[in-house]
């Protein structure tokens, strides 16, 4: 952990220079340490992870044992299970991911963070809020829409932390020093400025009926094509080139496949509601979309691909570039996968199913976790020159891939199967008796999952007490190389 | 404000996003059937309505639709009540229409277990709640034993408001007719 403050490099930027710098001077000096904010993001993420997973295994033994912590109402499925998703997708997902976000900006810019006490700041009010949120949904006061369930004032304040975030990151990029933007770059600016206005849309304003659908959809779906991928695909067009040390395969693929991502995925929305009762128009336009999503998706393929060819070796070992491997493949798998579901005639036989279920986790545990855990070794190794524990990084990795493959295949199977019973005319209470032991198959993986992350978190700990090695500094701010990005 | 260049990227990703938001979150607005209520929907009464928000706290709707669609999977539903339309929803905020049949759909509850049922129901349905594995041994259902029985009062009262509009005489033509 480095200590030395950033005054050298934000002199320049004096306020007596340019008003926009006056949040700079509300400055701790206890958290003006460089990364900190950084820090702070990316293991309050971690943190979330393992509590989502737990509450995950928790919610799938219900599924096949409902006697399980029963008649506790805080702990009743109904309760928990929005917890679970929020907590993944604004604790675990959220945090980690900006965490990556701010580690990344100002080596891309070569600025120091705008504000490095904002991000701190902004961090641990995320956390706080969070768990009021939850809090408040296990007591009951949720809103009662999916992923938007935090009630007010939770809601509010995460879309005003993120106007924080969005603001801190955003300076950082404009004041930059070094004139050329990194694709990586041009994620993050699209997952932190329409997020605003989205996550409003969804939280704030109320609608009546369907339109109350249609616009939870849309807000949903940005949440995941906006927010999560962008940001998670920003951290993986950092890190692959580092890890490979080699150039991205081509620039001008990123360039179409970002631009397409940004076109088509404020469209899918509506695929959430195929064949329902929304306006066809909707439907249509949704599924459009999102078989249209092929583009960047096999844009996204072929650029990885390519850049990952005949790296065998590195894979063998670095445990931290198979990891980004995995969350690669997640990532097409899904979006392949998903680009599928909207298909009109599969998604009659396949919505309402454990698909979805499948489709969701390969791409929140598949691509989030895998990318996010990716980074964070990454992270340990490079830019903290810290030396983890590669035979529990082993376990960590095997146990991850096993619980990964065996949730995703035991769902999508189950999906598989419920949508064919249904479509030969039984009913739901005819498929509980060949539910049971996918579901136990389910708990099992993401039991395996589970301690798979305990056992990163006990890893990360370890490392994080231990002296630093002294190996050469390969990727702090000064010897950051954008080589490997010739910009966009 | 040295780089501006990635305010060109700015304008271009904030027309893009508007020309979906305009899509998809204004045309709907002007959409008829979304606008205007079936024909024959009632509004919930005040304990339905509580009955509602028991439904949303407890989380049913992470298991049960409420959402009948036109499709091969759905037939039994279609044939026995009809495609739901969206001016079916009119009352409904927030929307519960659901995303996984754990349990099933709910959108014609009040037709499967209704009022017309009688006392029968009721018991039934309030039984259920508070124990599913007494009625099917393989239901994993939660027992909602801890709600009071005012609550399950409220919650029933819900359940048996889904889709009984339906089967009610319309009162505009009981009139006409008279
Ligand atoms: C140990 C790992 C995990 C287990 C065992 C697990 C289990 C579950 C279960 C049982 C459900 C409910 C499924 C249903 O309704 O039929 C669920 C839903 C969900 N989980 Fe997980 N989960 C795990 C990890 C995660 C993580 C890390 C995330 C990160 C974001 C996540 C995100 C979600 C989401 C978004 C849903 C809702 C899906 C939907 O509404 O379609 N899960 N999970
Ligand atoms: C090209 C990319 C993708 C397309 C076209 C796509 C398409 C779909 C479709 C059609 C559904 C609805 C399935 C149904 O209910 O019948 C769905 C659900 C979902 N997708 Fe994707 N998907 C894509 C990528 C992703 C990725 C990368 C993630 C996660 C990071 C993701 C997260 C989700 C979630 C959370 C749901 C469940 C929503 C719910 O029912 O609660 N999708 N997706």
């Amino acid at each position: 952990m480095t200590t030395s403050p950033v005054s050298t490099s934000t002199s320049a930027l004096s306020p007596s220079d340019d008003r926009l710098n006056f949040p700079q001077t509300i400055a701790f000096p206890a958290l003006e340490r460089r990364d900190y904010a950084m820090q702070t993001w990316l293991f309050s993420g971690v943190f979330w992870m393992v509590v989502a997973a737990s509450i995950g295994v928790i919610e799938a033994v219900k599924l096949f044992h409902p006697e399980f912590l029963q008649g506790i109402p805080a702990l009743a499925y109904g309760r928990l299970r929005p917890v679970h998703v929020n907590i993944g997708i604004f604790g675990f997902m959220s945090m980690g991911y900006l965490g990556a976000a701010f580690y990344m900006v100002p080596r891309l810019t070569q600025t120091a963070l705008y504000s490095e006490t904002l991000g701190v700041l902004t961090a641990w009010a995320w956390n706080l809020n969070l768990t009021g949120g939850v809090l408040a949904i296990l007591m009951g006061f949720s809103k009662g829409k999916e992923y938007e369930e935090m009630p007010f004032p939770f809601d509010m304040m995460v879309g005003l932390l993120e106007i924080a975030i969005a603001g801190n990151l955003f300076s950082t990029i404009t004041v930059r020093k070094e004139p050329r933007l990194y694709v990586s770059l041009w994620y993050i600016l699209l997952a932190i400025i329409p997020f605003p206005i989205y996550y409003t849309l969804g939280n704030v304003m109320k609608f009546r009926g369907i339109e109350d659908a249609i616009v939870n959809w849309f807000y949903s779906h940005n949440l995941f094509g906006l927010w999560l991928t962008s940001l998670g695909l920003a951290t993986l067009y950092y890190i692959v080139p580092k890890q490979l040390n080699k150039p991205l395969y081509s620039h001008a693929i990123s360039f179409l496949g970002f631009w397409t991502l940004a076109a088509f995925y404020p469209w899918n929305g509506g695929h959430h509601v195929i064949w329902g009762p929304v306006p066809m128009w909707v439907m249509s336009a949704s599924v459009t979309a999102s078989i249209a999503m092929l583009i960047p998706t096999i844009a996204t393929m072929v650029n990885f691909g390519g850049t990952a060819l005949g790296t065998q070796g590195v894979m063998k070992r670095d445990i931290s570039y198979r990891f980004s491997i995995l969350a690669y493949l997640s990532y097409v798998g899904t979006s392949l996968w998903g680009s599928t579901l909207a298909i009109m005639d599969l998604n009659a036989k396949l919505h309402f199913t454990s698909t979805t279920i499948a489709h969701v986790h390969l791409g929140f545990v598949g691509f989030g976790l895998a990318g996010l855990v990716a980074f964070v070794y990454f992270y340990l190794e490079r830019s903290l020159k810290l030396g983890y524990s590669r035979t529990l990084a082993e376990w960590h990795f095997w146990l991850t891939t096993i619980g990964i493959i065996g949730y995703v295949t035991s769902m999508g199977w189950l999906g598989w199967l419920e949508g064919s019973e249904w479509a030969a005319g039984n009913s739901v209470q005819g498929v509980l008796e060949l539910r049971y032991w996918y579901n136990v198959a389910r708990a099992g993986s993401g039991g395996l999952l589970l301690i798979g992350q305990l056992i990163l978190v006990w890893n990360i700990w370890k490392t994080m007490t231990s002296p630093p090695s002294d190996g050469a500094g390969l990727d702090d701010l000064k010897s950051v190389s954008l080589n490997e990005g010739v910009v966009l | 404000m040295r780089f501006i260049r990635e305010f060109p990227i700015i304008v271009a990703l904030s027309f893009l996003f508007g020309l979906a938001f305009t899509g998809l979150v204004l045309g709907p607005v002007f959409a008829s059937d979304i606008a205007q209520p079936s024909a024959k929907l009632v509004a919930y009464t005040p304990t339905e309505q509580a009955g509602r928000h028991i439904y949303v706290r407890e989380g049913c709707v992470y298991c049960h639709s409420q959402q009948v669609r036109n499709v091969k999977a759905d037939q039994n539903m279609v044939d026995a009540y009809g495609v739901s339309k969206a001016g079916d929803y009119y009352y409904d905020l927030p929307h519960l229409l659901g995303t996984s049949r754990q349990g099933p759909d709910l959108s014609n509850e009040g037709q499967v277990w209704g009022k017309a049922s009688g006392e029968f129901a009721r018991e039934y349905l309030i039984g259920h709640f508070k124990n599913p594995r007494e009625y099917n041994p393989q239901s994993i259902m939660p027992a909602f034993n801890y709600l009071s029985d005012r609550e399950l009062e409220e919650l029933t009262d819900y359940v048996q408001s889904l889709g009984a509009w339906k089967v009610t005489p319309d009162p505009t033509e009981a009139e006409a007719k008279s």
